[in-house]
């Protein structure tokens, strides 16, 4: 099998599961504070928490091609965590270490932890130095969540059980891995939008009959398929000199996506669009939190733009030009 | 759901080779970049157009029967982004390069390749699109100017509009009905080559609102043109004008047209510049670096031979936003309100104004946004 065909076999056989688990009920559950485990067996049992360490086997593709299935199904679970965070602490933590997920340092205090009231182990990341310790004596101090329902808690650490410094930026490593969970979900979002343009009839015509519909969805498609090679090209980065600076472009150019494509989406979807009771708000209710995690575009616009401006004018065109 | 794939692609050493052939050629002759702009059509320059033919950086992936270079669409694709990022004056040859020898090496006679790339190749020999009419813009179809044939020519009557350097380009290739309209309006259109210096045609220059006087009027009244010079089949000129505006579509000239406002913005704001600058920086790059992206996959989809019609007109719509849009957010951080807003001020203000007086055809040349959003439209299922 080459290196294509593994990808695919990955897509696919994730794509069969999140999409016999990841319905409305599971979501409208795992947001009313429940935890969806027999996904998360399911998820472990067919090997994916080892995407991170197989290093052989899998290529980082495999990660974030998987990731962008999860970002397709709106997967409720901290999977981007534990599989970077499995890669990071291969000896530390196995397959049986359950959930695992990460957080930003604040004093003594880790904040904006994914799920972290279900979580038994957790990495800290340190935005000062980009160091990471990994820690099993925590608490939980609040609960909080995302603007997508998806908890979002802060805890209180104890002794760390080990620590590591990255090559690669971790909280950026965290923004390739929501660049590509965006890039997922964003897809789904247009799919909805074609498929609700395309059902519902009005003036005696489906709707996706009408011009004003059909540029509309031409604009959220260029934004999705803009939106998915700016998060390959970052994933492509991965081990080269440019990682901060594609990641930075990548994060940047699928944040703008999402303002464009959410608010597009559901003015197609009308008042529907806007109950609890349809699904679309899921996916739109994600892109517009995860937009704003691991760095929202301004942070990473401003990274960017600092970076080039150091190259200088002269250097400009050389500095974006690059063969991949 | 229809996926529209923009599939990854590195480009690989040989081509990045050529990448550097080309930046030192632009630096060996920067005589001809006395005011850089990164707009197509700005920068009439046959002695530039006659020097890059010379290099084989004109027709490169044509045939070397016709003088072209048998290269692949990955060449072609790096030759131009670096003379458009460099502001090169490519305007008099882009569009024989770009467009018209690509539709005679695909639909032309034997007879026709071998009389005018050479020509094309070597930066000598230019042409103009005969698209648009007083009375017809984004309905192609409706167009009036007629070629009738009258034994082995055929007659010529009628107006082209908005065609780029006709003035003193050397031929244009109209499209025009060689049957009467029926029912089906795509019939009987054909698509024929003038010569713009010998046959009669009468060229009026118009003014456009930048002072450029790019584009003209171009009147036929009884001009005769022999009848070998119908390009490929009489009939045929619906497909042909169609397949052609897919070359149009998809290359670097569809996002960079702003590319030197942007330079000049980084040098205006120097090495450390403000955070609100260096986001608008930011935004900028992301936009560039993705586009080049897309646009790369699509030379690889022509590289295949893969009909691209829906993908280009993907890169187009986004591409020429991003043009509009550029000058746009540079104003803001490149500018405070109070310098010299004279015309031919400082170098940022003179490269952003003579960028923004252009900025409104961005969205019009080579099928507006609304018609390119209709192709999106029709790729994803909705028509």
């Amino acid at each position: 099998m080459d290196q294509a065909d593994v990808t695919n076999l990955i897509v696919e056989s994730a794509e069969k599961i999140l999409s016999d688990f990841c319905d409305k009920k599971l979501l409208d559950q795992c947001e009313a504070g429940g935890f969806a485990k027999e996904l998360w067996e399911e998820i472990r049992s067919n090997g994916f928490f080892d995407l991170g360490i197989f290093k052989e086997q899998y290529s980082n593709q495999d990660i974030f091609a998987f990731l962008k299935i999860c970002g397709r199904y709106a997967a409720p679970l901290p999977l981007a965590e534990t599989i970077l965070a499995r890669g990071w602490f291969p000896d530390a933590l196995s397959d049986e270490s359950g959930v695992v997920s990460i957080g930003v340092v604040d004093g003594l205090e880790v904040k904006r932890v994914a799920w972290g009231r279900f979580t038994e182990w957790l990495v800290a990341i340190n935005i000062e130095d980009m160091s990471l310790r990994l820690f099993r004596d925590f608490e939980v101090v609040e609960e909080k969540m995302n603007m997508a329902g998806e908890p979002s808690d802060t805890l209180k650490v104890g002794d760390p059980f080990s620590a590591i410094e990255l090559k690669e930026e971790p909280f950026a490593q965290m923004a390739l891995a929501k660049t590509n969970l965006l890039a997922g979900t964003l897809q789904s979002v247009l799919d909805l939008g074609l498929l609700f343009a395309t059902d519902r009839v009005q003036f005696g015509r489906s709707i996706s009959k009408f011009q004003a519909i059909q540029h509309s969805l031409a604009v959220i498609a260029a934004e999705v398929a803009a939106a998915q090679r700016a998060a390959d090209a970052a994933v492509d980065s991965i081990g080269g000199e440019r990682f901060l600076i594609e990641v930075a472009a990548g994060k940047a150019r699928v944040g703008e996506a999402v303002g464009i494509v959410a608010e597009q989406t559901h003015q197609i979807h009308g008042a529907m669009g806007f109950t609890h009771e349809h699904q679309l708000h899921h996916f739109t209710r994600r892109l517009w939190a995860w937009r704003d995690e691991w760095g929202s575009e301004s942070y990473w616009q401003r990274r960017l733009g600092e970076w080039l401006s150091k190259q200088g004018p002269d250097k400009l065109w050389a500095s974006l030009a690059t063969p991949g | 759901m229809p996926a529209l794939q923009f599939d990854r692609i590195a480009l690989d050493a040989e081509t990045e080779n050529l990448r550097e052939q080309v930046r030192q050629f632009v630096q060996e002759n920067e005589g001809h970049f006395e005011r850089p702009n990164s707009d197509f059509v700005t920068g009439h320059d046959p002695e530039f157009s006659r020097k890059l033919g010379e290099k084989g950086w004109i027709g490169m992936t044509w045939p070397t029967g016709y003088g072209g270079g048998e290269r692949s669409n990955f060449d072609r694709l790096v030759v131009t982004e670096e003379l458009l990022a460099a502001g090169a004056p490519v305007s008099a040859h882009w569009i024989a390069d770009r467009q018209s020898g690509p539709l005679l090496l695909r639909f032309g006679t034997e007879e026709q390749r071998q009389k005018y790339l050479p020509g094309i190749c070597r930066g000598e020999s230019y042409f103009s699109i005969g698209m648009s009419e007083p009375d017809t813009g984004s309905d192609l179809a409706s167009v009036r100017t007629s070629a009738i044939l009258e034994g082995d020519n055929y007659r010529v009557n009628g107006t082209k509009i908005w065609t780029t350097d006709a003035h003193r380009n050397d031929y244009i290739i109209c499209l025009v009905r060689t049957q009467p309209a029926e029912e089906n309006r795509h019939a009987g259109l054909s698509q024929i080559i003038i010569d713009l210096k010998r046959d009669g045609a009468k060229v009026r220059p118009i003014k456009n609102m930048a002072g450029g006087e790019d584009f003209n009027e171009v009147v036929f009244e009884d001009v005769i043109v022999p009848k070998d010079r119908i390009v490929g089949e009489a009939g045929n000129g619906w497909a042909q004008v169609t397949s052609e505006l897919a070359y149009e579509r998809s290359g670097p000239e569809r996002f960079l047209s702003a590319f030197r406002v942007f330079v000049e913005l980084v040098r205006f704001c120097g090495p450390e510049p403000t955070q609100y600058q260096a986001t608008v920086i930011g935004r900028i790059a992301s936009h560039i670096m993705t586009l080049r992206r897309m646009s790369i996959s699509v030379a690889g989809m022509l590289e295949s031979g893969k009909d691209v019609v829906v993908e280009a007109a993907l890169v187009k719509e986004l591409g020429n936003n991003f043009e509009k849009l550029l000058p746009e957010l540079a104003r803001v951080v490149g500018s405070d309100g109070f310098s010299d807003f004279s015309r031919d001020g400082d170098l940022f203000r003179r490269t952003f104004e003579d960028t923004m007086l252009l900025s409104p055809s961005f969205t019009l040349r080579g099928g507006t946004r609304e018609i390119l959003r209709g192709v999106i439209a029709r790729g994803l299922g909705l028509r």
